[in-house]
């Protein structure tokens, strides 16, 4: 791969990157910081505008880009990363979920799958630390913490 | 002259702002809508049917003498030596065809219509300096900033850029001394002394120029770097030296230091303000009447000069390897002719011939909003142009 940089006076700086095939990817960084990304099909064609960025925008894409930015992790769901190996996932039950219409103590969501409910989110309120007694719905979201395998465990219990 | 009131400052603002608006919504270049403006509001159109309008007084001119100096400050910040030094061979390649084609057919012009010859050399000037704010402007709104062709534009912009400097200095000390022959040569000789101090200044001085604008705050530096800039100016003026070549100095110098982002990035509302403030004027000056007993000069200079950039244009482009097509839109690219046209004309100006006072600036204005207007649609259009021409 070849980068070539050129001056352009009055404007910044240009950028021109090989790419794989015959194109090439030409970035122009204007003297405002703004950022322009064409594309030339073949050495011989015209440049294609891409689109353009701030110069804040920029650089949030650039590290992002770099692999720096967060480290990117395979999911379908949500989640929040809070150590190597413990994580914060949301489970929504449904109306036939073995759990619906059990209080928390007699689900007993922690012996079976290890993960722990902090909290339970219904409707626009959200119960955090929900006590033993507190009943679970159809339709509550359940905020747990627990290790990957602790979260799949908690997924197939609650979802029967 | 009368004092110029806080309504009319107001009323110029204010139709400048209309004119810079009006040009946007069109895609067109900003230079022309303000001198047009200028003439709109100046006292031979809005001037004769009331009361209520800008008239020149030495306020607007001092305000557009700084927008001079603002422009060429920047002209010199954006200007490298060693960029010039790097790529010099295809650089000088590029601008001396530029040069040989396009200063002589200007001054072959003016010696066929029994100018003198420092008339002739104005016209020279005027039709050789293409416009590196349109230029460069246009280059990224048609995205051919990204392309092969905006190296030699660029590039030859530059050695104008540096062309236009001596080529003010000569002019000015010409131009200012009314003098016989050894007073415009001790002229000369202080002249180039100054200039010379300056250059080794921005050049070897890059430390003094540094503590010069560095400050603490952000108004100090703007404080400072302003100040320095229209001192130089104004002193050069006192020595009968360009102020606009002062300013280019002095911009280079700054451009050499760790605060030059941080200077263009402060000053430039400023030239934006003064170098708008300036094209007004330009019109404020300029009789309509005057325009059009110019009409059939200006026809001439349209009709012969659009060619000689085309070409000149074109051969640069080749000089850096391009292909026809490309080369040809070099060329439509520098037709356009701008602000430096302006600042030519403001000096030839300030001589003593009728030629240099009238002819000149009203045929100046003229060739401005024509070139302007007619190398930027050139542009956008030039692959159709190159199209319809017979195959070479």
């Amino acid at each position: 791969m070849a980068v070539y940089e050129s001056d352009l006076p009055g404007v910044g700086k240009k950028f021109e990157i090989d790419l794989n095939d015959e194109s090439q990817l030409v970035v122009v960084i204007h003297n405002t910081g703004k950022r322009e990304l064409f594309l030339r099909p073949e050495p011989n064609a015209d440049s294609e505008k891409l689109f353009e960025l701030s110069d804040k925008l920029a650089r949030q894409v650039g590290t992002i880009m770099e692999g720096a930015y967060f480290q990117p992790i395979q999911t379908d769901t949500i989640e929040t990363v809070i150590s190597e190996d413990s994580l914060i996932e949301w489970v929504k039950l449904t109306d036939d979920s073995p759990v619906a219409g059990r209080t928390l103590r007699d689900a007993r969501i922690r012996q079976e799958t290890g993960a722990s409910i902090i909290a339970v989110q219904r409707g626009d309120e959200t119960i955090t630390n929900p006590a033993p007694d507190t009943e679970l719905r159809p339709d509550d979201t359940l905020v747990a913490v627990g290790s990957r395998e602790e979260h799949d465990e908690l997924q197939a219990y609650v979802t029967g | 002259m009368a004092a110029t009131s806080l309504l009319e400052v107001g009323i110029m603002l204010a139709a400048i702002a209309i004119g810079g608006s009006v040009a946007s919504r069109l895609g067109q270049s900003v230079i022309p809508f303000y001198v047009v403006t200028g003439i709109l509001v100046g006292p031979e159109a809005l001037g004769r049917l009331t009361a209520l309008h800008v008239s020149s007084g030495e306020f607007v001119e001092v305000l557009a003498e700084l927008g001079i100096v603002f422009l060429l400050f920047f002209l010199g910040l954006e200007f490298s030596l060693d960029r010039l030094l790097a790529n010099r061979q295809r650089i000088t390649a590029a601008g001396t065809v530029d040069l040989l084609i396009n200063f002589p057919v200007g001054v072959l012009i003016g010696l066929a219509l029994g100018w003198s010859l420092t008339e002739a050399m104005f016209l020279g000037g005027i039709v050789y300096i293409s416009s590196s704010a349109v230029i460069t402007k246009s280059l990224i709104d048609l995205g051919w900033i990204a392309n092969d062709e905006s190296d030699p534009m660029l590039g030859t912009l530059v050695f104008e850029d540096l062309a236009i400097a001596v080529y003010l200095t000569l002019m000015s000390a010409v131009v200012l001394d009314s003098g016989d022959l050894a007073d415009v040569l001790t002229d000369l000789v202080v002249a180039m002394g100054f200039l010379l101090a300056l250059l080794a200044v921005a050049h070897y001085g890059t430390s003094l120029v540094e503590r010069l604008v560095a400050a603490e705050t952000q108004e100090l530096r703007l404080l400072r770097s302003a100040a320095v800039t229209v001192l130089a100016g104004g002193i050069a003026l006192e020595l009968g030296v360009s102020e606009a070549v002062a300013a280019f100095f002095v911009g280079m110098a700054v451009g050499s230091t760790s605060d030059s982002d941080a200077v263009e990035h402060l000053l430039m509302p400023i030239r934006d303000l003064f170098a708008a403030v300036f094209f007004f004027w330009i019109g404020l000056e300029t009789d309509p009447a005057a325009l059009v007993a110019t009409a059939g000069l200006l026809a001439l200079l349209v009709a012969l000069t659009t060619p000689t950039k085309l070409v000149s244009g074109y051969l640069g482009g080749r000089s850096y390897d391009l292909d026809a097509r490309r080369s040809f839109r070099v060329g439509a690219g520098m037709v356009t002719r701008g602000e430096f046209s302006l600042v030519i004309a403001t000096l030839a100006a300030a001589g003593g011939t009728e030629v240099l006072r009238d002819t000149i600036p009203s045929v100046t204005v003229g060739y401005v909003l024509v070139m302007s207007v007619l190398g930027t649609t050139l542009m956008q259009y030039s692959d159709a142009v190159w199209d319809r021409l017979p195959a070479p």
